[in-house]
């Protein structure tokens, strides 16, 4: 290998990032260390209008209006949907992590990623995982509960999380007894805006359990629930600072990026 | 020869002089099958569940192997073991106490030994040929510990055989017997230098299926912080028997102990260091400390009375070795990337 490869390599130009969700596929690309395209597709129409099966899986870049990479990292939900063909596959915890120290810039924290059907808790040291904890077992604490709550409610999810104040009592620790018992308040006349903090305060007080074993002072906030106003208002009363990332849905596929840059 | 129990590192010397042939009730309660049985005995007799696996054991173990005579180290050590010492009486066993001074003054320890020696009923001369043989034997862990540098002794080796210094396995030529034909076997082999450079840090731990693990995920333990201690490692150094205790690092201040780790972390050209606490026990604080004194990755482990890593625990060796790996191969990268540039 020359110089130039050798340095090419270390510092590749253009990076496609691809995070495997269970609902979403969100894909990034970073050209110079700067993020050029952001995409978000759902993930049944990922495989089915942008992949092809031969032995592995073949990702149609090109149809995605993605050329000339230098560098592909994939990352996903299990680890068998991020066996791409072409792509480096990455833990999907390293992948969050590299993509909240890009994003935030902090090197000692702890993570709080809310996806749409799971939870991951990384406390991060000196820039290096050193404690997680995994809840993708009950849809009550992730994204998903808050949209079929909505959906009873017939309100938007981004104007849900709006609500903070006087938070209706919703005891039901599971998400599918929730909706009934919702139901019921609903016919109790409650009004909307109690309501809807109801559900935003239920869903903070189940990820309470699983952060107390994480404390710290500071909480990086990433998945699609950081776009929810509400819980991070909450959130700020256990922490002394608690920082919602700029581009909180894409943190994985961003990771995928800045692995892609640092370490290939 | 009669056995006596020991709760942890003791002046062997001493006791080897007045004739015992001593036992590490730790050792006979970790290796053993029946290791969960003791914890269980300890809990039926009243230990509560909220106590040290470490405690229960060493009480089973005790209890159940029909030890008569033990020597606890009340200072130093472990807080628990006065009362350990108490309920041991209350069982008819004779009980013994040594103690580590925690001003760490020089005077203090020597107090200390004599003290010991004299009720064990031996003199100075005795204890100092008794040391004098040993030391010769000390002097094989230290050559385990170089051929585990080496990348020919496992990380697993270099922690057991080190870790029977303080009984020398219940007989002491037989170990040194054994040594020997380890140190065969072993310098026999091809060299073998995994990936992550680890450390150990902290009371050897309850999961014996740790160090194996790192390998697994191309790492290797190549320092055992209390383990090397067990094993004294600068016994030949120290001029008498007073010095070589008060060169033992473990059981004195935690800044003492911080000296020797952090040379070792340098010499040994550490990645980084596990951290291994029990649950319940008061040294799990020190963690603290040695978080902010360390200028090394460290990844914090915790037992409690399973003798096997658990999934969650594995799980987060995992991902940090593997980000480890991305660092050391990024620091690599830059470091050559610098040389190409000059
Ligand atoms: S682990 Fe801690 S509490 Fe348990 S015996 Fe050792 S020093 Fe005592």
């Amino acid at each position: 290998m020359n110089d130039i490869t050798c340095k090419t390599k270390i510092t590749p130009k253009k990076i496609v990032g691809i995070d495997l969700g269970s609902r979403e596929v969100k894909i990034i690309v970073t050209e110079e260390k700067k993020i050029v395209l952001r995409k978000k597709i759902s993930t049944v129409s990922f495989y089915r209008d942008y992949c092809q099966y031969q032995n592995k899986i073949i990702v149609d870049l090109k149809k995605l209006g993605i050329e000339d990479v230098d560098l592909a990292v994939s990352t996903g939900y299990g680890r068998n949907n991020t066996d791409l063909s072409m792509f480096k596959p990455i833990n999907e915890i390293k992948a969050h992590v590299y993509g909240a120290l890009a994003q935030s810039g902090k090197k000692d924290f702890i993570l709080l990623d809310i996806g749409g059907q799971d939870v991951k808790i990384v406390k991060i040291e000196k820039g290096l995982a050193t404690d997680l904890d995994l809840n993708d077992k009950c849809a009550a604490s992730c994204g998903r509960y808050l949209e079929n709550m909505a959906n009873v409610l017939e309100v938007p999810l981004d104007s849900l999380s709006n609500y903070s104040k006087d938070p209706v009592k919703l005891n039901s620790t599971c998400a599918v007894f929730s909706e009934s018992e919702l139901i019921g308040k609903i016919a109790e006349g409650i009004p909307l805006d109690r309501l809807a903090a109801g559900i935003n305060y239920s869903m903070y007080s189940r990820l309470r359990p699983l952060l107390t074993k994480f404390r710290g002072n500071t909480l990086v906030v990433s998945g699609g629930v950081a776009k929810n106003r509400s819980i991070v208002e909450y959130l700020k009363s256990d922490y002394t600072e608690v920082e919602v990332l700029e581009d909180p849905q894409f943190n994985g596929a961003i990771g995928c990026c800045y692995y892609g840059e640092k370490f290939i | 020869m009669k056995k006596i129990g020991l709760t942890t590192t003791v002046p062997i010397e001493v006791l080897l002089a007045a004739g015992y042939t001593p036992i590490d009730l730790n050792n006979i309660f970790v290796v053993s099958k029946d290791y969960g049985k003791y914890i269980e005995k300890a809990e039926r007799d009243g230990f509560p569940k909220s106590m040290c696996a470490w405690i229960k054991g060493i009480y089973g173990a005790c209890i159940e192997n029909g030890i008569e005579e033990v020597l606890g180290v009340t200072e130093g050590d472990c807080s628990n073991t006065k009362t350990l010492l108490e309920i041991f009486k209350k069982n008819n066993i004779k009980i013994h106490s040594f103690g580590y001074p925690h001003s760490h003054s020089l005077d203090d320890i020597k107090n200390e030994l004599d003290k010991l020696m004299k009720y064990m009923g031996v003199s100075y001369e005795e204890v100092e040929s008794q040391r004098d043989r040993l030391n010769l034997i000390r002097e094989k862990a230290k050559y385990i510990d170089a051929l585990t540098l080496e990348g020919k002794a496992t990380g697993f080796e270099n922690h057991i055989l080190q870790l029977c210094f303080s009984d020398f396995d219940g007989d002491v030529e037989r170990y040194s017997n054994f040594l020997d034909e380890k140190i065969e076997e072993i310098n026999k082999r091809p060299i073998d230098k995994k990936g992550l450079k680890l450390g150990y840090l902290g009371i050897p731990p309850m999961q014996g299926d740790l160090h194996d693990y790192v390998e697994v995920l191309d790492g290797r333990f190549i320092y055992n912080e209390v383990q090397r201690e067990f094993a004294f490692p600068r016994a030949m150094e120290s001029k008498d028997i007073y010095e070589q205790y008060y060169n033992y690092t473990y059981t004195y201040d935690i800044d003492f102990r911080l000296e020797d780790i952090k040379k070792q972390i340098k010499e040994r050209k550490l990645d980084a260091v596990i951290h291994y606490t029990q649950a319940f026990c008061h040294r799990a604080v020190e963690d603290i400390i040695l978080k902010q004194e360390l200028n090394i990755p460290i990844l914090t482990i915790e037992g409690d009375k399973s003798n096997v890593l658990d999934a969650r625990t594995k799980l987060r060796i995992e991902a940090f070795l593997d980000m480890l790996k991305d660092k050391k191969q990024r620091d690599y990268a830059k470091n050559r990337l610098e040389i190409i540039n000059e």
